[in-house]
């Protein structure tokens, strides 16, 4: 742990500060790692990406600190927010917590609505639980949330159900769920994933101005780096569940790092650069799971591997202020 | 909601009407007829016993003189059970079919739910696995051999109960009811296991929790009706089939219900009784139906907008 240097400069006490978090999933064919020891520190009111192909354990790290882990999957490490380990709560404990100081949206908004009840009721469940408001009272504040995050005749529509919402409707439903108990901490896994393309912008600039608004610091979890250079104060890039590099998003995007980023970025289209008849692709396939690795997950891939990346694991480590990286080659340059 | 109840019985009444009208028919197709016997009997004699029935005039009239009948309430005579009319016969045995179906179905489904969300809630405990072997036990051995069984321990050996027959009140129903039960809460047991685990995987359960409202809520508010909804949809037809007596049961137990009605008016061509006992279980079916979709609809808002 000694070699990990924190890469927040603040002087304030992070608001969430993972360290060496790690996921496991206990398999029929033995334990896999989903999450293989991340350390990470959010401020209050930051908004930090993490990014990754399907499988690098992205969302595990968010199921994690929720208590949501399937109920084969085990969490270790610490993840402290405000203080306190989250990962040492009891369910009960845990409930103090979610929903008021921590919220949490979904990937797909169709099916994480209850449809069997009104949305306003939805909305108004979380208030009357945890604030002890009224059922009237409860209702007239989700009614307004929705107004907030622009759906159309709140008053009528929050008495519908949420089949009777379109996806992107439904999603703006969830963020109002999520930030009506004007939370610190906002998780978001990909929360636009599943909606057209069109709509997702307005999702996420909402979600992010609301944020602001409340200053709710925000972790988004995407594969979509477009996403990411839109919102994101800072990111993280995680491979096989570590993280392999953290940056400032605008440093990321201009220099990017570790060859794994610059992989990525190489497979994202971009307006300024001449078209190509091919996006850029990295060789082989993403590694998901399986056991404990001895070298760097990403070496099977890596087009400027070094003899000892698949047997030594590359340390996660400052390379310029507010930047860390987790490769051989780097430190071999400096 | 009234639109939707009134579209179900405007339905239902359609398919009880071609239910009885294709009855009707088919049973006529089959050979033989109500008085034709081994015995011999004169040709005069056969004559006049099926002219008293109407049995002589065209099946088209035959049909009309029915359909009329039922409008008046009126199932007309028995053609095999002499002095009575079919009225008669289920007003009879309705009533023991009723008591013994009712406190079997609800019997099963308070036992079944309970034992399947056990089941669910705590999977491979021993509450799971206890309700497992009952669900495997009570699908798999059939009523007439768990029945015997019941009557050799529970009354021969212990005397709790009578072995059968009516005449000793509630006492004398308890064994019916259990054995009817028995299937029934083997396989609610197991359907309410599998909803419920299936409903606690969902998406939407997974935003309760993440809202903390606590695993209690989460249960009563997001798990339960989801997880319930198949379980209401088995209730109905089960009802109707449990409650309009089953022959294994009433015959075992020497109970005078309807189910052995069943198999007995077809067998003897008793045209009129079993046209009243497809008219019963039909029509019974049908409302159990519209009633297991009312509360559906009242349940899941998706199954009330349709169309």
């Amino acid at each position: 742990m000694g070699c990990v240097t924190p890469l927040t400069q603040m002087t304030a006490e992070p608001l969430l500060s993972l360290q060496d978090l790690t996921v496991r999933f206990r398999l029929p064919q033995g334990e896999t790692v989903a999450v293989d020891g991340v350390s990470l520190d959010l401020a209050p009111g930051e908004v930090l990406g993490i990014v990754g192909e399907s499988g690098s354990g992205k969302s595990q790290i968010l199921y994690a600190l929720m208590g949501l882990l399937a109920s084969n999957g085990r969490a270790g490490g610490r993840a402290l927010f405000q203080g306190q380990d989250l990962l040492a709560l009891t369910e009960a404990q845990l409930d103090r917590v979610r929903g008021q100081d921590i919220s949490m949206i979904f990937q797909d908004p169709m099916t994480s609505l209850n449809p069997y009840t009104r949305v306003v009721d939805q909305l108004a469940e979380g208030l009357i639980v945890h604030k002890g408001l009224s059922r009237a009272d409860a209702r007239a504040e989700g009614v307004r949330m929705l107004d907030r995050v622009r759906i159309p005749d709140a008053a009528r529509r929050a008495r519908l159900y949420p089949h009777e919402f379109s996806g992107g409707m439904r999603q703006r439903v969830m963020i109002a769920m999520a930030l009506l108990a004007r939370p610190k901490l906002l998780l978001a896994d990909e929360p636009t994933t599943a909606l057209d393309v069109t709509i997702q912008a307005q999702v996420l600039d909402l979600m992010a101005e609301l944020g602001r608004e409340t200053g709710t610091a925000i972790v988004l979890v995407t594969h979509d780096l477009g996403v990411v250079a839109r919102l994101c104060d800072r990111v993280a890039v995680l491979y096989g569940g570590r993280v392999m590099e953290e940056a400032k998003a605008e440093a990321l995007f201009d220099t990017p790092s570790h060859p794994y980023t610059r992989g990525l970025l190489a497979a994202m289209p971009r307006l300024e650069s001449p078209l190509t008849p091919r996006l850029g692709t990295i060789p082989g396939t993403p590694r998901s799971g399986g056991g404990d690795l001895p070298g760097c997950p990403f070496a099977a891939r890596c087009t400027e591997r070094l003899d000892h990346c698949t047997t030594t694991r590359p340390v996660l480590q400052s390379t310029a202020p507010d930047r860390r990286s987790a490769c051989h080659l780097i430190e071999a340059a400096t | 909601m009234l639109r939707f109840i009134g579209k179900r019985l405007w339905h239902g009444g359609l398919t009880l009407a071609a239910l009885v009208t294709l009855t009707f028919f088919v049973m006529r197709l089959a050979p033989g007829g109500p008085f034709s016997r081994n015995r011999k009997i004169s040709p005069e004699v056969q004559a006049n016993i099926e002219a008293a029935f109407h049995l002589d005039e065209p099946l088209w009239m035959q049909f009309g003189r029915f359909v009329w009948g039922v409008l008046r309430w009126d199932l007309g005579p028995s053609t095999k059970h002499r002095d009575y009319s079919v009225n008669d016969l289920i007003a009879s045995g309705l009533p023991y079919s009723l008591t013994i179906g009712f406190w079997a179905i609800v019997i099963a489904a308070l036992v079944g739910i309970a034992l399947g969300m056990a089941g669910a809630l705590r999977r491979n405990s021993v509450p799971d696995y206890l309700a497992g072997t009952v669900g495997v036990v009570g699908i798999a051995v059939p009523i007439f051999v768990i029945g015997p069984l019941f009557q050799a321990f529970f009354s021969l050996r212990l005397g709790w109960f009578p072995v059968g027959g009516v005449n000793d009140g509630a006492r004398s129903l308890i064994l019916p009811v259990i054995v009817l039960a028995l299937p029934n809460i083997a396989y609610i047991s197991r359907l309410t296991r599998t909803s419920m685990i299936e409903t606690l995987r969902e998406n939407h359960v997974r935003t309760a929790r993440a809202k903390g409202v606590g695993w209690r809520r989460v249960l009563t508010s997001h798990v339960l009706t989801g997880a319930l909804l198949p379980v209401i949809a088995y209730l109905g037809p089960a009802t109707a089939a449990i409650i309009t007596g089953s022959i294994l049961i009433e015959t075992m137990f020497a109970v005078p219900g309807i189910g052995r009605h069943f198999v007995d008016a077809a067998l003897n061509r008793d045209y009129p009784l079993v046209m009243g006992i497809t008219l019963l279980y039909g029509g019974l079916l049908i409302l159990f139906n519209i009633g297991t979709d009312v509360i559906r609809a009242i349940l899941d808002p998706r199954i009330r907008n349709e169309r």
